[in-house]
């Protein structure tokens, strides 16, 4: 007799990054099995899905390649130094809270840093992270990954238009008429916007690109602007210039809807294209092409990534571009404004959330008394209104601090590993080690849970509810596929245990709950039920009603009407400086951080796929030019080390004619190849952004490859050890 | 006539979701659940960037197949419009691989192990996903929609239309 299957099929939202696609799975509910997983129509991806929302379910199966899932509570009873140890989630939970609140008692709520997850968890569990760094120990210091990508954008656009997320969503790209590409190329980092872009183009629109490489998104340009590798102040600084002194401003929008346009013209008055040409390499007749084709519409758009806001210049650029924006009149209406197109699956979200040191949920600031009044009556304590520290600055307030009264002392890490992600690694691993308390909860082993005192395993996505941000700010839910395997806790139950633990009882009969709570303290989402997402599928804040007729907002800054205070808009820019570390005769070629299309920010996920693990494997690839190839003897393939002043890492070469000579390019997500052992960790001085995308190097050749290859092979080995995996276990 | 897979390289973004799509609807769902190093991973369609252009290369399923006339083991044929190679019958002579104009075939190791212990290695190619799915697996996935399966009639459509075109143009 055939047996029975309960065969379900769950449509949830895709894990990866900000584009928020719509994907089905068919699940058999008795086996706890996904039997298929396909894309199905939602507003942003309309059926698409690209190579991970195809096949970047699979580390639910927990195929041990990379790394192992974690699956029982684990502490170091005696103290730093001694393994870790399997407990009971009371123990592990008390053992947490204890800690805490003795740093607490000894050093002031100061001494703790929260860092929110802005992947799998979701938005509840990052309202939970917020409210327990808030709440019970008392201080504003949460942060999370935002700070190492589009923290630059957040405080740009906060300080131009008030706003801190894309002005349009991603379908209104499609009908654009300018669409300029700023140090972002979608077809890397979100294939289902490039098809938008490509889409656009189909339908007559001119696409620009300013690029170092020659990235797919250039190659699908009508004009590729290859400029230097950060001169992009001085390039945005010369349209604005252009666009001025041709009288191709939006007068009457500049006088009705912004400030600032004397300050402004006195800055960038300077920067002549001829005057720029110097500095990014371009040809002055580029630049005055590109500010006229910009200006030609209202229908212009200005997408931007990493490539301007990991710099230690990344705020003066976003606000250069909002800028321009605002010169031509290109706000407020459809397809057109700004699109800082976020990354990861929930960074949105977790911005929303208030997982920053400046603001509560809802961006609503703390340093605002009635505001502050507002969130202490709701939750029923004293709350700090001193904005925190931001997580890029933790080495600093670790090692560099003298003082131990001003330290970091705690550090609870949700769902982020520091130690594969952020800058100088050496010098992470080095204050991981010296703060007293480091707690990581998270869904596999990763390099940070090395250095943790207590380690505690949550609930991946697909085995936990919630909903995610997506980049253009719809809040999208994201449902339950499968049963977890393990002694596992949603992310927010394990904080709310703690919290529960130090004396703040906080307790959740699901997701809905939490969302309820947070919608009713910020005004921009408390349309945003859950009911409402279930009937339209995305809810784009601000959406302020709970009744039906508020859908939602599909673009921001309707009429010219700035989120800033008194609704007007500034405009504002700074003078060009160059990157922090620029070549010289012991590193003399650029390095600049770039992604792998089929991997996901530290690999911890994609790395546990089998589908994306074989398309793309360690050690990873230097892109280099093929004058620098030559140069130094190499081949495609070759296994090669890269030097920083900071470090080293074994890496295979990739001659590509789509680099310029003297530039190299890694992606950050290999262990092996590891390119923040070599990256530096300059800050933007406004965002605390690292400058991730412009530091010294040099390569050099190996020539004993069959000796480079076995190394390489034996780190692998190592690697995969130290993250638990045990040969006979994986499966045969 | 041959059907076959045509690349828009306007449309192309270079991700190679057309290529795992390959593997996955040859080698089937268990791949899904077996050790990532236990199979080879092949597809059939091959990535090519260069500095102005990205698209996979198939093959053209041509009508006078280069690769069937140098077959020296007659292991390539045609079958309802699709060249298919009969790994059976395929001794790896790499004849085909040298007849190729677009380079669409290769030699690849498969899991079968001969009698001297090494991995028996034939041609692989294109086969428009035939007895493995109801269409091309790449032209189902990708997400830009660069990939079209061409067949004769969709050929004289086309042709067609731009017959009718350059008709009205000379009038002119
Ligand atoms: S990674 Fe982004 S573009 Fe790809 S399927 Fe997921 S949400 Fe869509
Ligand atoms: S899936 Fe489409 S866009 Fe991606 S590489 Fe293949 S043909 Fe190009």
């Amino acid at each position: 007799m055939a047996k029975k299957v309960s065969v379900k099929e769950i449509q949830t939202t895709c894990c990866y990054c900000g584009t928020g696609c719509q994907l089905l799975f068919t699940v058999d509910q008795d086996a706890n099995k996904i039997l298929d997983v396909h894309p199905v129509w939602g507003r942003t991806n309309e059926g698409t899905a690209c190579l991970k929302g195809w096949y970047g379910w699979d580390y639910l199966n927990d195929p041990q390649i990379l790394t192992k899932r974690l699956k029982e509570p684990m502490i170091r009873k005696n103290g730093k130094g001694s393994p870790l140890e399997v407990v009971s989630w009371d123990e592990a939970i008390k053992f947490v809270a204890d800690n805490f609140k003795k740093i607490k008692e000894k050093w002031g709520p100061d001494s703790f840093l929260g860092a929110a997850s802005a992947r799998g968890p979701g938005n509840e569990a990052g309202y939970i992270t917020q409210k327990f760094t808030r709440a019970v120990m008392g201080t504003n210091n949460i942060d999370h990954c935002a700070r190492i990508c589009h923290a630059a954008s957040v405080a740009g656009s906060r300080q131009t238009i008030g706003e801190g997320a894309m002005s349009l969503s991603i379908p209104e790209i499609e009908n654009a008429e300018v669409i300029f590409n700023i140090g972002y190329n979608a077809a890397a980092s979100h294939p289902i916007v490039a098809r938008r872009i490509v889409k656009a183009k189909e339908k007559g629109a001119f696409i620009i690109c300013a690029d170092p490489r020659i990235t797919e998104t250039a190659r699908i340009s009508d004009l590729h602007l290859q400029l230097k590798g950060g001169s992009n102040v001085a390039l945005v600084n010369s349209l604005a210039n252009v666009i001025i002194s041709e009288d191709l401003i939006d007068h009457e929008f500049v006088k009705l809807h912004t400030k600032g346009f004397d300050e402004f013209w006195e800055i960038v008055k300077e920067y002549t294209p001829e005057y720029a040409a110097t500095i990014t390499g371009l040809s002055p007749e580029d630049i005055r092409f590109t500010a006229r084709k910009y200006a030609s519409s209202k229908h212009s758009v200005i997408l931007w990534g990493m490539g301007i806001t990991q710099f230690s210049q990344g705020v003066e650029t976003v606000k250069c571009c909002c800028s321009l924006a605002m010169l031509t009149g290109n706000f407020g209406r459809p397809s057109c404004g700004t699109g800082p197109v976020r990354g990861q699956n929930n960074v949105q979200g977790t911005c929303d959330m208030g997982d920053l040191p400046d603001v509560y949920p809802g961006y609503q600031n703390v340093t605002d008394p009635e505001i502050q009044a507002k969130f202490e009556k709701a939750w029923g304590v004293k709350l700090s209104n001193k904005a925190g520290i931001q997580l890029t600055r933790v080495p600093e307030f670790v090692i560099h601090e003298k003082d131990p009264a001003k330290r970091i002392h705690a550090y609870y890490i949700t769902g982020e590993d520091p130690a594969q992600s952020d800058p100088d690694l050496e010098e992470i691993r080095e204050t991981l080690d010296q703060v007293d308390f480091v707690v990581v909860q998270d869904i596999f082993w990763n390099k940070t849970a090395e250095h943790a005192d207590a380690v505690l395993p949550a609930t991946a996505w697909g085995e936990h509810d919630g909903c995610y941000t997506s980049s253009d700010r719809g809040f999208q839910r994201v449902r339950k596929v499968l049963e977890p395997q393990g002694n596992v806790l949603p992310d927010w139950e394990i904080t709310c245990r703690i919290a529960t633990a130090m004396g703040y009882p906080m307790h959740y009969n699901n997701t809905e709950e939490i969302w309820n709570e947070m919608i009713d303290l910020c005004p921009k989402f408390t349309g945003a039920t859950y009911e409402k997402m279930e009937r339209q599928g995305s809810v784009q804040w601000p959406c302020w009603d709970k009744g039906h007729e508020d859908t939602g907002t599909m673009f921001l800054h309707k009429d010219g009407h700035f989120a800033t205070p008194d609704g007007i808009g500034i405009l504002k820019t700074s003078p060009y400086h160059p990157p922090t570390e620029v070549e010289n005769t012991e590193f003399p070629l650029s390095l600049c951080t770039v992604r792998e299309v089929g991997h996901y920010s530290v690999r911890t996920m994609t790395g546990n796929c089998r589908m994306l693990r074989n398309l793309e494997d360690e050690p990873g690839w230097v892109e280099m030019s093929l004058e620098d190839c030559d140069k130094l003897g190499l081949r495609e393939g070759e296994i090669v080390k890269v030097f920083s002043k900071r470090g080293s890492v074994y890496t295979r070469c990739k001659p590509t004619e789509r680099v310029k000579q003297g530039a190299v390019y890694m992606t950050y997500q290999w262990w092996i190849g590891a390119c923040n052992e070599l990256t530096i960790s300059s800050l933007d001085p406004a965002s605390r952004t690292p400058e991730y995308k412009y530091c010294a190097a040099r390569v050099e050749k190996i020539k004993d490859q069959a000796w480079a290859k076995e190394e390489v092979a034996r780190i692998y080995e190592d690697l995969r050890s130290r993250m638990h995996i045990v040969k006979e276990e994986v499966l045969a | 006539m041959n059907s076959f897979i045509k690349a828009n390289p306007i449309r192309c973004i270079g991700c190679r979701t057309c290529l795992i799509s390959c593997v996955v609807a040859h080698e089937g769902k268990r791949i899904f659940e077996i050790d990532p190093d236990a199979y080879n991973f092949n597809p059939r369609l091959f990535m090519v960037k260069t500095a102005r252009v990205s698209a996979p290369v198939h093959c053209r399923h041509c009508e006078n197949p280069a690769c069937k006339a140098s077959c020296t083991s007659g292991a390539i044929y045609v079958r309802d419009n699709v060249v298919l190679v009969d790994t059976k019958k395929c001794i790896g002579c790499k004849n085909c691989v040298i007849a190729c104009p677009f380079g669409a075939v290769e030699i690849v190791e498969t899991a079968e192990v001969q009698h001297d212990g090494s991995p028996r290695k034939i041609a692989n190619k294109c086969d428009l996903c035939a007895g493995v799915a109801d269409s091309p697996s790449c032209v189902k996935v990708c997400p830009t929609q660069a990939l079209a399966l061409v067949t004769e009639d969709d050929l004289s459509e086309s042709v067609a239309d731009k017959r009718r075109s350059a008709a009205v143009a000379a009038l002119v």
